[in-house]
């Protein structure tokens, strides 16, 4: 079995999960029944469906009821529940679950406006192997920025939260001596930031948490060696100002 | 450390049959990875590598007008540069055919008109004869729209696999049209809708791909303000005061009424201009009509400009949206409004009614202002001309969420995913 870690882009496609919602009691029986993949994209995928938002939206449901049934108020802690990082989609059920359980019999009966409904999406993901793979921990940091933002969701919290292990980045890099590498990836995620910016700030903590290492390596380093990369980081340099390579968007 | 292929992209152009347009030199490709970045890029071309090997052909009824043909002359020619081959037929009729299609597209929209015998056997005939004509010789056939969807009767060959793809609006469908359609799209593998409220009952997969915009399009372009200030002088536009803008066509359902009356709160308040543009009357004894109730409901109000546009004003929308303060949708209904897409890759302020694709372009407050009568599209008018923060926020989120989600690149990415998909399936048996 190889040991290294592949890396795949994930698309996502929505079909309807055949429920629809006029009401908080229909949307209290679809979250209660849907498949853990239609909550997941109701959810927590906001992250990556608004990847450059400059403040995240609030998860569908918490929308749908502020806007549609305009009860803001259970709109406030549904986005609340939603926010939390709560691991795996049934404990986001049950979280979500308990909001709209506490909400009082006036307002259950609450109906949307016609075409106005809320419809349930299921999602399946079709994932494509994207190229890269690293050997090594260290491996992963040169390569991040080459990563798709929906790679690197898929990896540090999709793959996860669905239990498949062989697939979540944080665990890989644990089991291959890159602990401090987990732990602040882990740190990061679980912020619940735009993905955009949750990302880049996960690439500058790897890379700030390498600069020790670096300069025992570079020490050791022949003089021509050095000026080598030194060249090589200057075109490096002038390719991102030029917009090209190490994009950030 | 291993990489794969990245950037190895396939020589621009390949074959892309009847009608694609060429693409710029280096590629579409690459004026795309300007706007959505080289790792957007790179997820496609892993995607596609999925199907290389596979020979996509796709198929409508015309080269040149109408949204559909738009998408595919980008579509097509980016497809073969990810290195997939990718041809594009074009079903051809006879004004019988297309007067058959032209009924059945209204009636699956829901203007219903009786559906004959001799309509039905218009349709097979030229369906019959049309199979035998076009080159369906790739394993992935893309069928776009009710007008072709019956050549899967007579064209399916073994190892092949077809979808549907649906753009049309189906949720106030007549049944008598969808019924007659149906048994040939039950035949597919799978089939493609806009959104979720257009999905009928229906026995094979469905699944959701909005639809998008080709920034680099005539309409969607970047201008500079002398141009923008050109064509607005030669369509008799003044900038003395800011620009309240609906651009649709003269439809009911489109609330040009209810956009006046708004109006006319807001310049009770605010110094400000209103411009419905749109086209549709001159072809459209309803249009006509529309437009004749919009001009008696305007008619002694000042700064009001109606403007009915020809056919191919994509310029002249362009240069309106781009110098107006604030773009209005004011629908009754829609189906996904790809113009309030259109506003918002503009960075424009969109005030738009909660209806149909809507909400999925406008996130209330972040990237538009949602309303749901003419005292909110009024109260929103107000609002917006006296901030431009508000204004320039609103704006931008727009962009940024109409490149996230609503440009060419994102369909091609749901395109190159259901047939993966597809293929998926039909290994598993």
């Amino acid at each position: 079995m190889s040991d290294s870690f592949v890396f795949l882009t994930p698309a996502p496609l929505e079909l309807p999960a055949g429920r629809v919602a006029a009401d908080l009691e229909a949307l209290r029986s679809g979250i209660a029944l849907v498949q853990p993949e239609a909550l997941f994209h109701h959810v927590t995928r906001i992250p990556v469906r608004f990847p450059h938002a400059r403040d995240l939206p609030e998860n569908d449901f918490a929308r749908w009821v502020g806007d549609a049934l305009q009860l803001p108020e259970i709109s406030e802690r549904l986005a609340f529940a939603g926010s939390v990082p709560s691991g795996s989609p049934e404990d986001l059920r049950a979280t979500l679950l308990s909001v709209l359980d506490r909400v009082s019999l006036r307002d259950r009966k609450r109906e949307a406006a016609e075409g106005a409904s809320f419809h349930f999406v299921a999602v399946r993901t079709v994932l494509a192997p994207l190229g890269i793979e690293a050997n090594e921990p260290a491996d992963v940091i040169e390569l991040w920025p080459w990563i798709d933002l929906g790679s690197a969701f898929y990896h540090l919290v999709e793959a996860p939260a669905f239990g498949i292990q062989e697939q979540a980045l944080i665990p890989w890099l644990r089991d291959h001596g890159g602990k401090g590498l987990a732990d602040s990836a882990e740190q990061v995620v679980g912020t619940g930031r735009p993905l955009a910016p949750l990302l880049r700030e996960i690439g500058a903590r790897w890379r700030r948490s390498q600069i020790g290492r670096r300069l025992i390596e570079r020490s050791e380093t022949p003089e021509a060696e050095r000026r080598r990369e030194s060249r090589a980081a200057m075109a490096r340099l002038v390719g991102r100002l030029r917009g090209q390579g190490n994009d950030t968007r | 450390m291993k990489w794969t292929e990245i950037g190895a992209r396939a020589a621009a152009g390949a074959d892309a049959g009847a009608g694609a347009e060429s693409p710029p030199q280096g590629g579409w490709l690459e004026r795309y990875e300007h706007l959505v970045g080289s790792r957007t890029l790179h997820a496609l071309e892993a995607l596609a590598r999925k199907l290389r090997g596979h020979r996509i052909v796709m198929v409508n009824t015309t080269k040149t007008g109408g949204g559909v043909a738009e998408i595919l002359h980008r579509v097509v020619v980016i497809l073969n540069e990810l290195g997939i081959e990718t041809s594009w037929e074009v079903m051809e009729g006879d004004d019988r055919f297309f007067g058959v299609t032209k009924k059945m597209h209204n009636a699956l929209h829901g203007q219903g008109q009786p559906l004959t015998d001799e309509d039905r056997d218009i349709y097979r005939e030229r369906t019959r004869r049309e199979a035998e004509r076009l080159a369906l010789d790739g394993d992935l056939i893309l069928i776009h729209d009710p007008q072709p969807a019956g050549l899967i009767e007579h064209r399916r060959r073994p190892g092949q696999r077809w979808v549907w793809r649906c753009h049309i609006d189906l949720s106030r469908r007549d049944e008598t049209y969808w019924e007659f359609l149906r048994p040939w799209v039950d035949r597919y593998d799978a089939s493609i809708f806009s959104h979720i409220e257009f999905v009928p009952s229906i026995s094979i997969p469905a699944i959701l791909v909005p639809p998008s915009i080709d920034p680099f399009a005539e309409k969607n372009r970047g201008m500079e303000e002398d141009e923008i200030a050109s064509i607005n002088e030669r369509l008799g536009l003044e900038a003395t005061s800011p620009w309240i803008t609906q651009v649709s066509r003269f439809d009911r359902i489109k609330d040009p009424v209810g956009v006046i009356e708004a109006f006319r709160l807001v310049r009770a308040r605010r110094p400000s201009h209103l411009i419905l543009a749109g086209g549709g009357a001159s072809d459209d004894p309803e249009g006509a009509e529309v437009l004749a109730e919009v001009r008696e409901k305007a008619k002694g109000l000042r700064d009001v400009t109606i403007l009915e546009l020809p056919p191919q004003s994509d310029k002249e929308i362009n240069a309106i949206q781009r110098a107006s303060t604030v773009v209005l949708q004011k629908s009754l209904r829609e189906g996904f409004a790809l113009t309030v897409s259109e506003a918002l890759w503009k960075r424009r302020a969109v005030v738009a009614s909660a209806v149909g694709g809507i909400p999925l372009q406008v996130l209330d407050g972040r990237t538009g202002l949602l309303v749901r009568s003419i005292e909110g599209t009024a109260f929103q008018c107000v609002r917006l001309l006296d901030n431009p923060t508000l204004r320039r926020e609103l704006g931008h989120e727009g962009h940024v969420h109409v490149r996230d989600n609503f440009l060419h690149t994102r369909e091609v990415r749901d395109y190159l995913a259901v047939f993966a998909g597809v293929l998926e399936d039909a290994a598993r048996g």
